[in-house]
């Protein structure tokens, strides 16, 4: 365990969550706890809302679920607003976060009592989490994938949330168009130059991500290939395509398209269809990949971004592990905890009784039906 | 609600349909409505009714305006040879507060925006077509730099091109997402100057 405290010092620029309370969000009704620096261990039986928890973190931070779960999923079945509200301190400087939800409205969030948009709080915050349906990465369907890349690379490149913003707006309007039988042609402009900056920016943060994490999985793994490959659906791509050669592909395809478009009433050329492709082992993890393999992999993955994230923000990202030792022994999670090297903040869920050795590093709470007590 | 007057109850869910006011605000007004002298409230019923009565639009260039044609389109100092097309009545406020302007107006009347089923037909783009003639030297468009705004920007550039008339866009001066008519005048004339060509 000697590689986790020297992991915890060290540290120059850190993110933490110094409080957080919570209502109305999943089996979480009312909530209010204190955390420390270091290690947070939320300790409870399945469904307690120890899961929840990260969610809750996650969603404080960065304005949404890491799951991408809808607002009207995380609201609690009672009750018609879910409510988060924090004190989180980024680079020396502490921050009054509140994310709040109305059923039926939008979502509000507030950055020290100013309404703010996602991109601010990306621009501030930085998180990974790691989790039991990480394997949907790999094994699901291509939107969990995408959903996936946003998510993180949203954190990685500044503006790409923006832009992709703009895209989607775009999309929608020209879905609208085709649907309505209305001419799509003014909008497509937008669509390829921010479809452009999509895929550019998509194709740049996969093949560093690639490199890095096909590196974690070799060693975890014991010596398993990992590689990860971007497949955007347009034909004859280099590996260096610039902006500019995504524009020119993307016009083409999309005057290629023009008239199955308006026959199936829907877009059929952008990012919005671009595919990740893993294998595991020589072989395509989605079709072949073993639950051990994809979960593995998935931790590979969440490694290597928590490392790029590190690097590229300068500071460690607030980090979220959900049983992700739930099938190590004491030494393998050391040294997966050692292989998240420097973290400043971490929570992680556990169904065991933590071992002594990674409580007295941090604090430890009980999660019991949706309620948190200290353990200390 | 408690149990207080229909009437009152009508003022709030009236009030409430305003953009802008949820609810809460709703009532507040109400309530504030209610416990005005009367010749003050009533003054607000006249000028609400002098709004709808006296005020139509400019057949022209398709503004608000008390006579038609709008004191715009008839003012003997403007050039009549530049129109800048706009969104909505406020857009073409906020750039006439711009010194350096000194042309035309065309109102839209809002934008191409699908999802909301408004199309070319919906836009007073028809009337814009009428008013282009060889004495029309230039064509600014300056539409919200948003995606239904570029959209918009994107169409009329198209149709107006080929007629042989310069098609400008004022610049993206603008921050992505925010609305011409609450920038600033400095900010408004430097996205005017740096209008670019289609
Ligand atoms: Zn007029």
């Amino acid at each position: 365990m000697a590689g986790i405290i020297s992991a915890v010092f060290h540290i120059r620029d850190k993110m933490r969550v110094i409080s957080l309370s919570i209502n109305g969000f999943r089996n979480l009704t009312t909530i209010r706890a204190d955390f420390s620096t270091g290690v947070n261990i939320f300790y409870g039986a399945n469904a307690s809302g120890k899961t929840n928890l990260l969610e809750a973190l996650f969603t404080l931070c960065l304005g949404r679920s890491q799951r991408g779960v809808p607002d009207s999923i995380l609201l609690n079945w009672n009750c018609d607003v879910y409510r988060l509200e924090g004190l989180v301190e980024t680079k020396g400087r502490q921050y009054r976060l509140a994310v709040a939800f109305q059923r039926g409205g939008r979502k509000k969030l507030t950055l020290d009592s100013v309404q703010t948009g996602l991109a601010e709080l990306y621009s501030h915050f930085t998180a990974v989490s790691a989790g039991p349906e990480d394997g949907e990465i790999l094994a699901g369907p291509p939107s969990v994938r995408r959903a996936f890349l946003d998510i993180y690379l949203s954190q990685y490149t500044p503006n790409y949330l923006t832009i992709l913003t703009q895209y989607q707006r775009a999309l929608s309007q020209k879905n609208a168009a085709l649907r309505r039988e209305m001419d799509p042609s003014p909008f497509e402009p937008q669509l390829i130059t921010f479809g452009a900056k999509v895929m550019h920016a998509r194709q740049g943060f996969l093949s560093t991500l690639g490199e890095i994490a096909s590196r974690y999985h070799y060693d975890i793994s014991s010596g398993e290939q990992l590689v990860l490959m971007y497949r955007p659906t347009l034909p004859h791509m280099k590996v260096e395509t610039s902006v500019e050669g995504f524009e020119t592909l993307l016009q083409q395809r999309i005057s290629e398209y023009g008239d199955r478009e308006r026959a199936v009433q829907m877009t059929l050329v952008g990012p919005h269809r671009d595919e990740i492709v893993f294998e595991v082992g020589g072989y395509p993890a989605r079709t072949h990949g073993s639950r051990g393999q994809c979960r593995t992999a998935a931790i590979s993955l969440k490694l290597a971004i928590y490392h790029m994230l590190r690097e590229k923000r300068g500071m460690p990202p607030l980090l979220l592990l959900d049983e992700v030792f739930a099938e190590l022994d004491e030494n393998r999670t050391a040294a997966l905890v050692d292989a998240f090297s420097g973290f400043s903040q971490l929570f992680m869920t556990t169904a065991t009784l933590p071992p002594a050795q990674l409580k007295e590093l941090g604090h430890c709470y009980r999660v019991v039906g949706g309620h948190i007590e200290d353990l200390a | 609600m408690f149990n207080s007057a229909e009437s009152v109850e009508r003022l709030v869910n009236w009030l409430a349909r305003l953009p802008g006011i949820g609810r809460k605000t709703a009532t507040r007004l109400a309530f504030h409505i209610l416990k005005l002298p009367a010749e003050e409230a009533l003054e607000l019923a006249d000028i609400i009714r002098d709004v709808k009565e006296k005020v139509s639009f400019c057949s022209v260039c398709c503004n608000i305006s008390e006579t038609d044609p709008c004191h715009t389109c008839t003012d003997p100092k403007r050039r009549k040879d530049i129109i800048c097309v706009v969104e909505e009545p406020m857009d073409a406020a906020a750039l006439d507060k711009v010194d350096e302007f000194n042309g035309l107006f065309h109102v839209l009347g809002g934008r191409l925006s699908p999802l909301d089923g408004i199309g070319p037909d919906d836009l007073k783009i028809k009337e814009l077509l009428a008013r282009l003639n060889d004495k029309i030297s230039e064509v600014i468009i300056a539409t919200n730099p948003q995606v239904e705004g570029e959209a918009t920007a994107t169409y009329l550039a198209r149709l107006i091109k080929p007629m042989g008339i310069k098609v400008t866009r004022i610049a993206r001066g603008l921050p992505v997402g925010a609305d011409l008519e609450y920038a600033d005048s400095v900010t408004l004339t430097r996205a005017l100057e740096g209008r670019q060509e289609f």
